[in-house]
């Protein structure tokens, strides 16, 4: 009877009780989608770092790590990696050549880090091939070989270029776009572009400040073009110190969610590259292996270390520690995150249980003149203030996990802010990610809040003097 | 049987700076099954002395027996328990629990005795059948007129099966077609199931149907009149 009484109390005043559901509702979502979108980045930053650049155990000659001299070659490579097909944790592996070379375009010149890979080895540790904005990933052979290179590396040597061509104009959406808008294009003229800028500064004379504002950045994207099969000539030195310049031609550009990463590593088939710069064969300065999952990769590269004492092993939490450390950070901040949250959801159940005893102090003097002990009067006040909080907890649980699920799969886009995230190597769309662990872990704090915010007002309940109580109105 | 017992009971309120005699010395008995009227202009002690009868305020000179028991010696917990069990209450203005159906307003009380769900379920409806509302069984208070809601809170004061019913002004707010319903009500209660009926009251219909007037004047009693 105290829990049925403690539920009928909760609907007396619908208002009040549905702003406080709608509180613990809000407060879950906060709390889950917040830890959900941190988790979710981090998540996806340590996929990115560790299936485009890092891998999960990397296998170097010791004195590479100090100074990356191309002759700094992993001894006994074939040994190495004969060893690693027999060991279960590793699901894939693949040796590489790493050098730096200056890289010059018809337009400009960057200095890159050129990786030298077996492509059917390399697409089974690394995502980069998925990752292509045009082109493909050093597939068949070639008179001039392949090089893929990273957008910004692309944009770096002046290979994005961009060129409002008659063709380009009449697949122009004109759902999307003004027909006036589309006719001041044709005024640009065939011209091509190479800077971003020098494009915006002729939509800008062509456009009005209003159309370029509202669709300057959509026709920059539009009209932009990767110049796709352009040459790069590399100047690098040979195993003997002789300066080579051999000759690339751009089949794949790709996009990561690190810009970093983009403008400063091409790739190119291995084999060329060790022809080229006389390397042997079977000589490589890197193996790349992923292992069954990120702990076991951590857990890989422990064991690896014993095995092949003569070269430098080391699992991704070594090799990239802070973003072993994000984990860590990203619980650290979920937690003062909740707990801010809950905090404030606290005060709303304190302050609404508070006005229920106070606008009942008749009633519940009563009830305590007719026979209803402290220990009763206590278990119905906390009684309301759980039903409160589970009834929001429920709400909230199937709001956040709608919206998880949607977004889940959509992913929350932070677009205007791509830039910056991309900067730092995240990406600016997200997917939130929240194990079962979490969200129960909330909905308990949740609930474990509302119950101890419900101990002020019973306690001020139990002080009441029901002779007092019953004389108020 | 003697049910209440007051011996030389005196309160005196300390609370403000100025020292209050609610209640000078006073010795009353009631026995099983009267149907007595405690009178009085306000400020007499009328309220005082009901509360003392009822167990919510304690004599700070001076001992009250119920059914025997000193209840001076009663604390906390073991003076809610021992009103829960001994003794029934109505109120002037109801007092009814507003989320609860009259059913349920009255098995409450038995509930927290610890009473069967079937004993409960059989009391209940007899009692609102009892006080003319075993057609009301699942009505909210605000779905009942006051007379009807007065009735309930009769049922539910009965409900415990108390020594003695204690009614403050129980008619205050009530009409005269509901007033005499409810005396009348009462008054069979206590003469076919001897229920021992005290009340506090203004209204000269209770005070007429009452079989012992007792008039209260400043903290003294100063006429016991039976009938």
């Amino acid at each position: 009877m105290i829990l049925s009484i403690g539920w009928k109390n909760v609907w007396r005043n619908k208002t009040r009780s549905m702003v406080v559901i709608v509180a613990v509702m809000l407060g879950i979502f906060g709390g889950v989608m917040a830890s959900g979108i941190m988790k979710g980045w981090i998540a996806q930053r340590i996929h990115a770092s560790i299936y485009n650049e890092i891998s999960h155990v990397q296998i170097h000659n010791p004195e590479f790590m100090l100074n990356e001299d191309m002759n700094l070659t992993i001894e006994n490579a074939e040994q190495i990696l004969n060893v690693l097909d027999t060991i279960p944790e590793v699901v894939a592996y693949s040796p590489r050549v790493k050098l730096f070379a200056m890289v010059k375009s018809d337009w400009s010149t960057s200095g890159l880090y050129v990786k030298g890979v077996d492509r059917d080895k390399e697409i089974e540790v690394s995502e980069i091939y998925k990752h292509l904005l045009e082109g493909d990933f050093l597939e068949g052979k070639h008179r001039i070989p392949s090089i893929v290179i990273g957008s910004d590396a692309a944009k770096a040597l002046k290979l994005l270029n961009y060129q409002v061509t008659p063709e380009k104009i009449d697949s122009l959406n004109v759902e999307e776009y003004p027909v006036e808008i589309i006719s001041k294009l044709g005024d640009i003229g065939d011209k091509r572009f190479r800077k971003e800028k020098d494009f915006r500064e002729a939509l800008t004379e062509n456009l009005t400040k209003h159309e370029y504002k509202e669709y300057g950045d959509k026709l920059v994207e539009y009209f932009s073009f990767y110049r796709l099969g352009a040459k790069l000539e590399l100047t690098l030195q040979d195993t003997s110190g002789q300066i080579i310049n051999p000759v690339f031609k751009i089949r794949g550009i790709y996009k990561t969610s690190n810009t970093m990463f983009d403008g400063l590593t091409a790739f190119v088939d291995r084999q060329k590259l060790n022809t080229y710069t006389k390397l042997g064969e079977n000589d490589i300065h890197e193996i790349a292996i992923i292992s069954t999952g990120n702990d076991e990769g951590k857990e890989l590269g422990i064991t690896l270390e014993e095995y092949f004492a003569g070269s430098s092993v080391m699992g991704w939490d070594k090799i990239s520690p802070e973003i072993a450390m994000y984990t860590q950070f990203t619980s650290l901040m979920g937690i003062i995150f909740v707990g801010i949250i809950l905090f404030a959801l606290a005060f709303g159940i304190i302050n609404t249980m508070l006005m229920s005893v106070l606008e009942r102090v008749k009633e519940l003097g009563m009830l305590m003149a007719i026979g209803m002990n402290r220990k009763r009067v206590f278990y119905m006040i906390m009684a309301e203030s759980i039903f409160l909080t589970i009834t929001g907890a429920i709400a909230g649980m199937i709001f956040s996990g709608i919206i998880l699920e949607i977004t889940g799969r959509t992913g929350i886009n932070f677009n205007m802010y791509a830039e910056g995230f991309e900067a730092l190597g995240y990406s600016s769309v997200v997917y939130p990610t929240v194990s079962w662990f979490d969200y129960i872990s909330i909905i308990i704090l949740v609930i474990i809040t509302g119950i101890i915010s419900s101990i002020w007002p019973a306690r001020k309940a139990l002080k009441l003097n029901p002779v007092e109580a019953l004389r108020t109105d | 049987m003697k049910v209440i017992e007051l011996k030389k009971v005196e309160k005196i309120y300390n609370d403000s700076e100025v020292k209050v005699h609610a209640v000078r010395g006073i010795d009353l008995e009631f026995e099983e099954g009267e149907f007595a009227a405690i009178v009085g202009p306000s400020g007499s002690g009328k309220t005082t002395l009901l509360n003392m009868l009822g167990g919510l305020d304690k004599p700070t000179v001076g001992d009250i027996y119920i059914g025997g028991t000193h209840i001076n010696d009663l604390s906390g917990s073991k003076l809610i328990d021992f009103r829960l069990f001994n003794i029934g209450f109505v109120f002037q203005s109801y007092n009814l629990i507003p989320v609860l159906t009259a059913k349920e307003n009255v098995e409450f009380i038995m509930q927290m005795q610890g009473i069967s769900q079937e004993e409960r379920y059989q009391r209940t409806k007899a009692l609102l059948e009892e006080v003319g509302l075993g057609d009301r069984l699942d009505s909210r208070p605000k779905q009942l007129s006051g007379g009807q809601q007065q009735r309930v809170a009769v049922a539910r004061a009965l409900a415990s099966k108390p020594k003695f019913v204690l009614a403050d002004e129980p008619t205050a707010n009530l009409d005269s077609k509901s007033t005499e319903n409810l005396l009348e009500i009462m008054e069979k209660l206590n003469k076919e199931e001897n229920i021992t009926f005290i009340f506090s009251t203004h209204d000269q219909r209770v005070v007429k149907k009452a079989r012992r007037v007792i008039t209260v004047e400043d903290g003294k009693v100063l006429s016991d009149e039976r009938k």
